[in-house]
């Protein structure tokens, strides 16, 4: 960076320069006098010369011409006639001459030199910076924690930096010299011929390979070539960044067996589904023709034999006839119950007002001449299945209904709390026979009766089927009550 | 009330349903003229007026009583022939079934049904429906040209 020296370093050398040649044509000039001394003559000249050799080989061509110029002088002025004069005859031209001459091919001589020397030094100075520069370059790759290596076009390692070196476990000098693809036992998604081919037109590949260790375990990477050409476009060398992916690879292969695991579930359970919805329909058809039968041969016999049979005959006949209408009322609930788990809810808004009214309607044609007081607060708009929730009322009002037959003035309450933000509490609340505390949780089971059929009729799976609507709606059910103190059922449903 | 009878082709493999049917049918003198088949497969003969039938006059019936779960041929497919059948189709076609699965009475619509009725377990009130089916549809409805009238 000779730009960068101070002006007053360089005027110091160019004077040290022009120094050289004064103190070698002084140096010269001295044994050439003393040689005069003792009447050796014609010693001068090659000193001279090898002055300014001295002065053009050290300080350069600028000292070296002033070299020639001090030594003309010299020459003229102390050794050629008359001596101590610079005047000179015309016999001692050719002297002059021959040193101007001599000199200035030295000099010239000295300078191509020098250049050439300047030349060399320069070239030297840029390899070594360009060197530097390199293994600045390659020490940078070795910071980076991807895989890089380079390989020639016969796929022979010329590179491997640290990232390889810690992923393949082969330090850079058992990796170099070996050919790559042999080295990681590659494994190529495609054929290699066909990969090649994309790097040679594209000059870049990309692609995920399996590769072997050092230690013998496997090791998925996603790679990426690049392809390197040299000054007149011929390929010169690759070099494949790798990343390792094999945990991902793993995770997906786990991802892939989980949902495989899943779908094989699903279809297990849409078998069984299925198999239900067979069963149900089964019971459905083949179990009701059967019963239908029965009654029908029954009636038919009681008709045919009236006449014949006696009371006792009769009732046989009347339990056979209730029995078997029973059974057809349980099939149908128990088909009702299953249905609601398999049909999908279609939620809507429902005015729940209007509902409770609908199935009131429906209910005062089987409580004629019973002496019920309806207390019905104001219902708010939920979100539900509207077939549902009315299943839902229609089995809580009945009920109500049929729990309060033993009161002379039947009390039920219909109404709706505001505890919750999200969700709609509904109660429906009677004076009827009430239930024991201690048997709650068996109140909501397929089934389950808390009292005995000779008092209240029922299939003991109303309160199963309210419990199961209520969860479908992602709600809750619970009742409170106490024997002959009437009963309370709460349930919530999502408010609009 | 006779002679306005149209005759019914009942289609039902339960011997005890056909005997409950026609005694049924029986009480109000509208048994006289039911044909009876026990499949699918016998009743698409009838209609077809081929087989064991094809000697048989080629009317229709005035209406045709139809079992869904059947032998052979079920009554889905049995309707959905007669549906897709066009001398057939004008012929009323009323679903008489156990079953009480929504599945089959929207697959009995969409195929063109005329009525869809469940049996009741209840024998007065199988007897009231058979008897109100076979009044309105040998009695009361005029069946379409070309059906079998007594």
């Amino acid at each position: 960076m000779a730009w960068s020296i101070p002006q007053q370093q360089s005027a110091r050398s160019i004077s040290l320069r022009y120094g050289v040649a004064l103190v070698s044509v002084a140096l010269a000039l001295a044994p050439g006098l003393a040689l005069q001394h003792y009447k050796l003559r014609s010693v001068e000249l090659p000193l001279f010369l090898f002055a300014v050799a001295i002065t053009a080989w050290q300080a350069g061509v600028g000292p070296a011409i002033l070299s020639i110029v001090l030594s003309s002088l010299c020459l003229d002025y102390f050794f050629l006639e008359p001596i101590y004069s610079f005047d000179f005859t015309v016999a001692d031209i050719p002297r002059v001459v021959v040193l101007i001459a001599f000199a200035a091919l030295i000099v010239w001589f000295s300078s191509i030199r020098r250049r050439i020397e300047r030349q060399l030094r320069q070239a030297r100075d840029q390899l070594q910076m360009e060197v530097e520069e390199r293994t600045q370059q390659a020490s940078l790759l070795n910071l980076t924690h991807d895989t890089i290596f380079v390989r020639d076009t016969s796929d022979v390692i010329t590179y491997w930096n640290r990232g390889a070196e810690e992923l393949y476990g082969w330090t850079p000098e058992q990796a170099l010299g070996k050919r790559s693809h042999d080295l990681l036992r590659t494994v190529f998604p495609a054929p290699l011929d066909e990969i090649n081919a994309e790097l040679l037109r594209t000059g870049r590949w990309e692609g995920e390979l399996t590769h072997t260790k050092a230690d013998g375990s496997w090791v998925v990477v996603a790679s990426r070539w690049s392809l390197r050409r040299d000054q007149l476009e011929r390929p010169a060398a690759i070099m494949e960044t790798n990343n390792d992916i094999t945990a991902r690879k793993h995770r997906e292969e786990e991802i892939r067996g989980l949902n495989h695991e899943l779908e094989k579930r699903s279809t297990e359970l849409e078998a069984t589904n299925k198999e239900l919805e067979a069963f149900a329909y089964s019971v459905s058809h083949d179990l009701r023709a059967p019963l239908r039968h029965m009654v029908g041969y029954a009636e038919l016999l009681r008709k045919k034999a009236s006449s014949v049979l006696d009371d006792k005959s009769q009732r046989y006949m009347t339990v056979i006839l209730e029995s078997a209408s029973r059974m057809g009322h349980l099939i149908d609930d128990l088909l009702a119950f299953s249905r609601i788990g398999r049909v999908e809810t279609q939620k809507t808004p429902v005015n729940l007002d209007q509902l409770v009214k609908e199935v009131l309607s429906e209910l005062r044609q089987e409580t004629g001449g019973r002496d019920i007081v309806w207390r019905i607060g104001t219902l708010p708009v939920c979100h539900g299945d509207r077939q549902m929730l009315r299943l839902v009322f229609i089995n809580l009002l009945s009920n109500a209904v049929k729990f309060t037959r033993a009161r002379p003035r039947a009390e039920i309450e219909i109404g709706c709390t505001h505890e919750e933000k999200n969700e709609v509490m509904v109660f429906v609340r009677d004076n009827g026979a009430g239930f024991d505390m201690k048997y709650v949780n068996k109140l909501f089971g397929v089934f389950q009766r808390l009292h005995h059929p000779d008092a209240f009729e029922g299939t003991g799976i109303g309160l199963a089927t309210v419990q199961r609507i209520i969860h479908r709606h992602g709600g809750t059910v619970r009742a409170d009550g106490a024997v002959d103190q009437g009963a309370t059922f709460y349930f919530s449903v999502p408010r609009l | 009330m006779d002679t306005r009878l149209g005759r019914i082709l009942m289609v039902e493999d339960d011997p005890r349903d056909v005997e409950l049917t026609l005694t049924a049918l029986e009480e109000y003198n509208l048994a006289n003229e039911v044909v009876v088949t026990h499949d699918g497969a016998e009743a698409l003969d009838y209609l077809h007026c081929r087989g064991e039938f094809s000697t048989r006059s080629g009317e229709n019936p005035a209406v045709i009583l139809l079992d869904l779960k059947l032998p052979k041929v079920d009554g889905l497919e049995v309707l959905q022939q007669i549906k897709s059948d066009p001398k057939l189709k004008v012929i009323p076609v009323v679903v008489l079934t156990s079953s009480r699965e929504e599945k089959d009475m929207v697959a009995s619509y969409q195929l063109g049904v005329n009525a869809y009725v469940v049996k009741p377990v209840d024998f007065h009130e199988f007897v009231n429906a058979i008897r109100e089916l076979g009044v309105f549809w040998a009695v009361i409805n005029v069946p379409p040209p070309g059906s079998a009238r007594k």
